[in-house]
């Protein structure tokens, strides 16, 4: 296990070094000039040349890599080109906003759709089945800034039992009403996914022979389908959980718009925008280092789920 | 699980008697505004270059004179830091007489002459302003004594009194302060106007607390809560479920019909308006025929465009110069809308069969919509308008680079018609200069007269010259000026603003000490 763990570390951190290396070159390639971002329409070439070269753009690019490097080495992911703070206190302002999204709606996708997975498929092309599908394909199908919106319509302006914007902290009940709505929007696509895997691999593990067995000894149904069957089914659901934590964070960004969130979505939206460099390098390296980190959580969750599953 | 979301919605839609006043707001002191931005950019005035972040700043900055609350022309230019000013007969020297007992926000000392002298140094500083340009002909600036100001200039400017006015790099910043906090400024801006800085969440609001020591009284209002909300419709959404009391609109005319059908809401299309229009290349191939440019110019029907955007939001251009701006002719030669003539122009350059010209364009909503009915226009005279679509940075990296020969722009500038001509038309402003600003035509026909006019003191002389640039520039098609959008904004109607508003230089409304709610 030790060995396993340090082992995909060292993947990792390779990970990290290719990405940090590819984010720094894209950026550089997509048209557009911080430096003209951050001054303006009005302002004048010389003005431009001038901030270029405080900003350090003017340097070769295997320069400015070096400079970037090294000072991501030490720790030292420089300052948001626009806004003039620290990249890593800009990312640390609005994790904990990301954070608590991201894994209350995986909360509501799981509790939500592992079950609804396994009456699906235990009462497969029945009415219980028909509907989980419909209303799963629904889940995939909707985008998720439009059952945002439905969501504030009715809740928010209809029955005014949330505030239309969701960015309260402070007291309990506040945090709670700020994060219901989003959390809810993005739970249930989860949700529709999760539905989806859950029932197909159940499917699959209910035509095991050591089902019938297990059902041929008298064993009770449903600790058949909860015990036997969701057990074994659980691998591609876990599977599916860690991909989508990944995806999720990104997905999150249309949550965090029309709810008027904070988010780390809207900040990285906000820096390709503006050609922020120094922010898009460092938060790229944030979601590959979540990315890569949920999916040693996911590969140590296998084995937990089934202990057959060695660590190599 | 989508039945909950209709019945939620069934529900909703029975309760949607619209939003009445809550009795819990009675004397209402807080005041929160909701900004179509995700988040604050660059809070130090001399830096910011955003809408967004320039109106926020508007309510904590004063510069030495202002443009009266409420309007957005330099006609209304009236005293703010500075009591009263002289100049000398050419207008190379300015004297300002700086108002005594005026108080830096959060204690950091009395505002004097010497303050106001560094602040216009710092302007003019390209290290430490988006703004140096307009300094350019800045010679020295001295503080007498603590209550005088002195500016020599290099030669006369036009309209001089703006670059000192509550914009850009007019706005008066404290010299303890920024010295103090140097590149940290737009953190924790210090200013002396009605509402201090007070606190910053990311992505989500700047708080504004009221300043007591304000030298016009103390606000009645005791805060401001300055939103980031990009998303359009939560905008709206926030304002009708009484989150907000003033936001800024979608910029258009459906918003406007929408917006002004809730109870107890005011509606504003303001001043100034952005002018639209397109900048022709004329070193470029079939540009550098004017044949082509006339024809171009006759096949754009500047009133259906109008129609098409909204006659509550929008208006056609009269000039390569926004209407109402100091030396605007109001009455220029446009070409009229004449396809036939547009066939016959095009038929006379050889090309009987119609010509394809080609425009990189932002994907911007409300630019987008417009380009694309310029597109359908011109087919009518046979001319294909072939518009390749790039994201909104991508599009101003690109025009600047000249890869693209038509250039859609729009944009407002200070009211003075030498600020418009300069940067779209001045030949010094040429793209691909080392003074390069947006000349997207490599037209030079006007330069004679739009430089005379900067510097010509005679008010008389100095509009001629500028209406004889204009009609230059206009019969030469270096641009075609097509319509105008104004500022959309709307607010509850228990909000009395303190002013009849027209317009704000900064595009969005002021708030000031007189600012407060009626119930």
């Amino acid at each position: 296990m030790t060995a396993f763990l340090i082992r995909r570390l060292g993947f990792a951190v390779i990970t990290l070094f290719a990405v940090l290396t590819l984010v720094f070159v894209l950026v550089r390639i997509v048209p557009g000039d911080p430096a003209q971002v951050i001054l303006g329409d009005q302002a004048s070439r010389e003005a431009i040349e001038a901030l270029r070269e405080r900003l350090g753009l003017n340097l070769p690019l295997y320069h400015q890599y070096v400079v970037f490097v090294w000072g991501a080495l030490g720790g030292d992911w420089g300052t948001s080109m626009m806004t003039g703070r620290p990249v890593i206190q800009e990312v640390l302002n609005v994790l904990p906003w990301t954070l608590e999204l991201t894994f209350l709606s995986l909360l509501i996708g799981v509790v939500i759709g592992v079950p609804l997975g396994v009456a699906a498929a235990v009462r497969r092309n029945r009415f219980t089945d028909y509907a989980a599908r419909i209303g799963s394909l629904l889940g995939l199908s909707f985008p998720p800034f439009v059952s945002a919106l439905l969501l504030l319509l009715a809740f928010s302006i209809g029955l005014h039992w949330f505030p239309v914007i969701s960015a309260k902290s402070g007291s309990l009940s506040a945090w709670v009403e700020s994060i219901t709505l989003p959390a809810i929007n993005l739970g249930l696509i989860t949700a529709a996914y999760i539905t989806r895997v859950t029932r197909s691999a159940m499917l699959e593990v209910l035509q095991e022979d050591y089902v019938r067995t297990a059902r041929a000894k008298g064993v009770p149904w449903s600790v058949v389908v909860w015990r036997h069957a969701l057990r074994n089914a659980l691998i591609p659901v876990i599977t599916i959980i860690g991909l989508y934590l990944g995806i999720l964070i990104g997905n999150s960004v249309l949550t965090e718009i029309v709810f008027s969130r904070p988010g780390l979505g809207k900040l990285i939206v906000g820096a390709l925008n503006q050609r922020d460099y120094t922010m898009l390098q460092g938060m790229m390296v944030i979601y590959t280092l979540v990315v890569v980190l949920v999916n040693l959580a996911t590969d140590i969750a296998y084995g937990i789920a089934d202990p057959r599953v060695k660590f190599k | 699980m989508k039945k909950q979301l209709i019945l939620g919605l069934a529900v909703a839609a029975g309760l949607a008697t619209g939003f009445g006043l809550d009795p819990a707001q009675a004397q209402k002191k807080s005041l929160v505004i909701g900004m179509g931005s995700a988040d604050a950019g660059k809070l130090d005035p001399h830096l910011a270059s955003t809408t967004p972040d320039k109106g926020l700043l508007n309510y904590i900055f004063n510069g030495l004179v202002r443009v009266k609350p409420g309007q957005a022309s330099p006609d209304f230019i009236e005293p703010d830091l500075a009591e009263s000013w002289t100049t000398n007969a050419n207008g190379t020297e300015w004297t300002f007489k700086i108002r005594s007992g005026v108080q830096c926000h959060h204690g950091y000392g009395p505002f004097s002459a010497e303050d106001a002298a560094y602040s216009i140094k710092r302007a003019s500083n390209k290290a430490t302003s988006s703004y140096s340009g307009d300094f350019a002909a800045v010679d020295k600036v001295e503080a007498v004594d603590g209550s005088t100001l002195k500016i020599t200039l290099k030669n006369p400017v036009a309209g001089f009194l703006g670059y000192v006015a509550n914009i850009n790099g007019g706005n008066m910043v404290c010299k303890k302060a920024a010295e103090e906090m140097g590149e940290n400024f737009g953190k924790k801006p210090i200013g002396t106007g009605p509402f201090q800085f007070a606190e910053y969440q990311p992505q989500q609001f700047v708080k504004l607390t009221a300043n007591k020591q304000y030298f016009r009284g103390a606000p009645v209002l005791e805060d401001i809560t300055y939103r980031y909300i990009p998303a359009d419709s939560s905008r709206d959404l926030a304002f009708q479920s009484g989150e907000l009391d003033m936001i800024y609109g979608k910029q258009d005319q459906t918003w406007v019909d929408r917006t002004s059908k809730l109870p107890g809401v005011k509606v504003k299309a303001m001043e100034p308006g952005e002018l639209s229009a397109l900048y022709l290349n004329i070193t470029s191939k079939p540009l550098d025929d004017i044949r082509v440019r006339q024809a171009i110019a006759h096949a754009i029907d500047r009133k259906a465009i109008v129609q098409f955007k909204g006659a509550g939001s929008s208006r056609e251009a009269v000039s390569v110069v926004p209407s109402g701006y100091l030396g605007t002719d109001e009455k220029s030669p446009l070409y009229a809308y004449d396809v036939n003539k547009a066939k016959a122009l095009l038929a006379e350059a050889g090309y009987p069969n119609g010509v394809t010209v080609k425009t990189i364009h932002t994907t911007l909503t409300g630019m987008q919509t417009f380009i694309e009915a310029v597109q359908a226009q011109l087919k009518k005279a046979n001319i294909n308008l072939e518009i390749e679509l790039v994201e909104h940075a991508t599009f101003h990296a690109q025009i600047r680079k000249g890869l693209s020969p038509i250039v859609h722009y729009q944009a407002a500038r200070f009211p003075v018609a030498d600020v418009y001509l300069t940067q779209f038309y001045d030949s010094a402003s040429n793209i691909g200069t080392s003074t390069a600003i947006t000349n997207f035509t490599f037209c030079n026909v006007a330069d004679t007269e739009i430089r005379a006019a900067r510097v010509e003191m005679d008010a008389t002389k100095q509009k001629a010259l500028w209406k004889t640039a204009q009609e230059k520039l206009v019969t030469n098609v270096c641009g075609i000026p097509v319509y105008e959008q104004l500022q959309l904004w709307a607010w509850k109607d228990n909000l009395d603003l303190g002013y009849e508003l027209n317009g704000s230089l900064n595009l969005s409304p002021p708030v000031t000490e007189k600012t407060k709610f009626t119930k």
